[in-house]
Formats: C-alpha cells, sequence, structure tokens
C-alpha cells in the first residue's frame, strides 16, 4: 500500500519542551488512524505540522507526496484543498448561513456555480444536514454544527481528513454519530486521522490507533486485530 | 464569478458591519483631502491667471527722437524676424499723444505747454507663447536694449517675477502639504483596516484553514480601502465645490474685484475623475501599509 502521510524523525519544541519527539510513522492511504493521547500529548501539533499551520525543528513531513516541511508559503493554501480539517470548536462563520459555509472551500477554489451547488448539497446530504442549509450555524446544536464542519471539509473531496478532538464538545450519543460519519467517509476511500483522548471514541472505533504521552510514540495498535508494536 | 461575488460582498460586509469607523474614516479622509484640494485650487488658478496675465505681457520699445525713419523701417524689419517676437506694432509720436489725450483727457494740457511733442515713437512687442517666460523676456529685453536707435525698453517685469515666484512658493507648500496629508489619510485608512482585519481574525484562520490563498484573504480589504479612499476623494470633492461656489457667491454680492470670480474655476471634469483615483490609490495603500503591518501570518 502506499503512504499517503509519512513522518521522518520529527521534532518540535514549544518553550524548550518537546511537543513532540522523534516521531517516525506512516500512514497508509484509506486508513483509520485514532491518535489518542491526553491533553499536551502533542496530537495536535502532529495535526497542525500535517496542515503546514506549524514546521517541525527536525525531521521531515510528507503528505500526499508533498515534502510539507519544504512547501513555500504559497504552497500551503493548495496541500490544504487536498487535506480537509475538522476542529473541536468547529470554526464555523456565525454571520453565513449553513450553505455558504460548506461552500467555501469551493469558492476559495473558484469552483462553478453550478458545482458549488451540486456539491454543497451532496456534502450536506452525506453528513445528514441537508434541510438545514438556509440556517445561521448558531441556531444549529453543537452535533449539528460538528456536522456542518465535516461537510465543510468533505466538501471538496480531500484525499485526507483530519479531526483535532471532533467529539471534544458532543455527549457521547452525539459522539457515536460523529464517529460512525467518520467510518463511512473513510469507507468512500479518505484517509481519516482523528485525534482525541476521549474513551468513548476508542470503544466504538476498530482500528489503527496511535498513542502519544508526551510528545513520544508510546505505542503503535490495531484494536481487534491483535497488532501490538 | 461566484469568487469575484464574494470578494465584493466580504469587503462590502467590512465596511457595513463596522459602519462607525468606516464613516469616520471616510470623513476624516474628505476633509483631509479637501485641505489638499484646497491649495490644489488655489495653485491651478494662480497658475491659470499668470498665464492669461503673462499673455497679455506687451514690451515697449521706445526710439531715440531723432532716429531716422528709414531706419525705424530696418528696426521693424528686424524685430519681425526674431524667432522670439509673436508680434510687433509701431506706434508713431503723433499716435501715442492722440493715446495720451484719449486715456489722459484731464491732463492733456501738461503736453501743450511743451510745445514740441515730448511722447517718443516706440514699438509694441508682444513674445512668441514658447518665449513668455520671465527669464526669457528679460534676455530678450537685454538684447534689444543695446540696439541702435533703442532710447529704452519697458516691460512689467518686477510684477512678473513676483507673480511667478509667489506661484512657485504655492507650488512647494501644495506639494509639502498634499504630501503630509496624503501620508495623514493612508494612515486613518490603513487604521480602519487594521480594525477591520483583528475584528475578523478568527474569519481569516478560518480561511486559511480552507486553503484560501493570501491573495484572496487580502482582497476585501485591499477593495475596502480602495472604496473608502475614492469615496473620501469625492466627498472632498463636493466639499470643495460648495466652498468654490459659496467664495465666488460672496465675491459677486460684494462687488469687490469684480471680473474676477469670472477668471475662478473649478478643476474641470478630468482632474476631478484623476482626484478620486487618486484618493482610490492612497486607500489602497492605506490597505497595503496595514495589512504588511499587521504581519504575514494573520492576512
Amino acid at each position: 500500500m502506499d503512504a499517503i502521510i509519512q513522518l521522518i524523525h520529527v521534532s518540535k519544541w514549544h518553550d524548550r519542551r518537546a511537543a513532540l519527539s522523534d516521531i517516525t510513522l506512516e500512514i497508509e492511504k484509506g486508513e483509520f488512524v485514532l491518535l489518542m493521547g491526553s491533553s499536551g500529548a502533542g496530537k495536535s501539533t502532529l495535526l497542525r505540522m500535517l496542515i503546514g499551520e506549524e514546521q517541525p525543528d527536525e525531521g521531515q513531513i510528507f503528505v500526499h507526496g508533498k515534502n510539507v516541511t519544504r512547501l513555500r508559503p504559497t504552497e500551503i493554501p493548495y496541500l490544504r484543498r487536498k487535506v480537509g480539517a475538522v476542529f473541536q470548536d468547529f470554526r464555523l462563520l456565525p454571520k453565513k448561513s449553513v450553505f455558504d459555509n460548506v461552500a467555501l472551500p469551493l469558492i476559495v477554489q473558484g469552483v462553478s456555480e453550478k458545482d458549488i451547488r451540486r456539491k454543497v448539497t451532496e456534502a450536506l446530504r452525506a453528513v445528514g444536514v441537508d434541510h438545514k442549509n438556509d440556517q445561521s450555524p448558531n441556531s444549529l446544536s453543537t452535533g449539528e454544527q460538528q456536522r456542518v464542519c465535516i461537510a465543510r471539509a468533505i466538501v471538496n473531496g480531500p484525499v485526507v481528513l483530519l479531526a483535532d478532538e471532533p467529539t471534544g464538545n458532543l455527549d457521547p450519543e452525539r459522539t457515536r454519530e460523529i464517529i460512525e460519519l467518520f467510518k463511512l467517509i473513510n469507507a468512500r476511500g479518505t484517509t481519516v486521522v482523528v485525534a482525541t483522548h476521549d474513551p468513548h471514541v476508542l470503544n466504538q472505533v476498530n482500528r489503527r490507533v496511535i498513542t502519544l504521552v508526551q510528545g513520544v510514540l508510546l505505542s503503535e495498535r490495531r484494536i481487534g486485530q491483535g497488532i501490538g508494536a | 464569478m461566484r469568487r469575484l461575488f464574494y470578494l465584493v460582498r466580504e469587503a462590502w460586509t467590512n465596511m457595513r458591519i463596522n459602519r462607525t469607523t468606516t464613516i469616520v474614516a471616510v470623513l476624516t479622509t474628505a476633509f483631509t483631502l479637501a485641505c489638499v484640494g484646497i491649495f490644489l485650487l488655489v495653485y491651478v488658478n494662480l497658475r491659470h491667471a499668470a498665464g492669461s496675465l503673462q499673455e497679455d505681457v506687451k514690451i515697449m520699445v521706445y526710439l531715440e527722437d531723432r532716429f531716422p525713419s528709414v531706419k525705424v523701417q530696418e528696426l521693424e524689419q528686424k524685430l519681425k524676424a526674431d524667432r522670439m517676437v509673436g508680434g510687433v506694432l509701431f506706434i508713431s509720436k503723433e499716435q501715442a499723444l492722440g493715446e495720451f489725450q484719449v486715456q489722459f483727457p484731464g491732463e492733456s494740457h501738461l503736453l501743450e505747454g511743451l510745445g514740441e511733442n515730448p511722447l517718443p515713437a516706440s514699438f509694441v512687442v508682444t513674445l512668441a507663447p514658447n518665449f513668455r517666460s520671465p527669464d526669457a523676456m528679460k534676455s530678450w529685453v537685454e538684447r534689444v536694449q543695446t540696439m541702435e536707435g533703442v532710447a529704452k525698453v519697458d516691460y512689467n517685469q518686477e510684477w512678473l517675477s513676483l507673480l511667478a515666484e509667489l506661484i512657485g512658493y504655492i507650488e512647494l507648500t501644495a506639494i509639502g502639504v498634499g504630501f503630509l496629508l496624503s501620508a495623514a489619510a493612508v494612515t486613518i485608512i490603513g487604521n480602519t483596516i487594521r480594525l477591520a482585519l483583528l475584528a475578523r481574525r478568527e474569519e481569516i484562520e478560518i480561511l486559511r484553514s480552507i486553503g484560501a490563498t493570501r491573495t484572496f484573504i487580502r482582497i476585501p480589504y485591499f477593495l475596502e480601502g480602495a472604496v473608502l479612499g475614492a469615496c473620501g476623494s469625492a466627498l472632498s470633492l463636493g466639499i470643495l465645490k460648495f466652498a468654490f461656489e459659496l467664495f465666488r457667491q460672496q465675491i459677486q454680492l460684494t462687488g469687490r474685484f469684480s471680473g474676477i470670480e469670472n477668471m475662478m474655476s473649478f478643476f474641470p471634469l478630468s482632474v476631478c475623475l484623476a482626484l478620486v483615483m487618486a484618493g482610490m490609490g492612497l486607500g489602497f495603500a492605506g490597505s497595503v501599509v496595514s495589512i504588511l503591518r499587521i504581519g504575514e501570518r494573520r492576512a
């Protein structure tokens, strides 16, 4: 299989403290990976590096064949168009409708009006909030807001979907729904990486789990398949 | 198309949301540019007036009393052949006396007592348009003064030099004040854009995270700066036009300086458009300065 994400001896320091220490790992195309660890373990730092928001102090990172550590600032937006991102705080624009929020990545890329309408409708339908497309995000429940955030992340068909604590603001029932949604997106071929400290998520995913502790890769295993590291 | 619509709508939304800041920015820019405009208007009108006066300047070449008429004709031919000369008119002693009597009918008895006509014959010379500057006139006069039969050459040299000097000072002041106040306009608009950027930094972060390029993020702010500058400039022209008409009306009412109101003119439409474009440019520069100051990461 092809590695779609590759980290080679990656280290990063924040104020002389190692946020990530000598991380080497590969994520294959089409995989569903859980990145586990408590707060401060380095999960968010790792995800931010994958979309070029932060650069490692040592090592190299490859995403979809591109060396992220060597990208020029002008190339980073084009990397982000291939990597969808879902955030714990949703990061939706309150003054725009659900439809406009989801359409934003397509507008940015200069997609035609007709294609925007079709793709946004499809994405909203996929996450189950297509009946709320005219509403303001603030009028939605937290679960629905997270679905809109996911719709925005998948609307332009990214090769990788990164989610940073996507269930942090959700109750167990909504958490289950969101994880099921990620599984569905993964089943359609998108590589999914979910960073979380929520044990409820672990119970629902029989996939590869990477555990970070204080910036160190502690273990790598496949739940339900008996593979340990 | 939707992208263009989005960018324009974003700029409009920025201005609408920060309505008070936008209005204050447009008003302060308008008053600042109006101050520049006053100097510009005075400068343009004075230059225009100076141009008209210089066109009217006649140089009087007075001849020696006993200069033979054959030689007078030779001198006339010589003057007419001069490339610096636009026109030559000969005024004989008799014509000079006649004109004096017409212009000063009460004083004509003064000359009668002298017996012989004391007024000299002269040439009234108008220089060609390219040689009407004070320096060109001076050099021409110096040359003619040495010619045979010329008693004296007279023109309003001091007055013209003074006017040229005054225009020079106003030009310098207009440039200085224009530069300072334009910088002030850039700062005012720049600060407005800075406030808008700070107010929308979360939105900018979201745009960055979904793959918006730096240019895409910046365009609405550039547009906003340009629109603020253009509106400020257009409003300043409105203020100036109002003040100009009021001033002209006052002159007409008082009756002083009669005729001057016809010489005064406002900026032609092409200059007005150029000033609006200049305002737009200043606004754009304000946004650029502000975006560069706020840093690479945020916008």
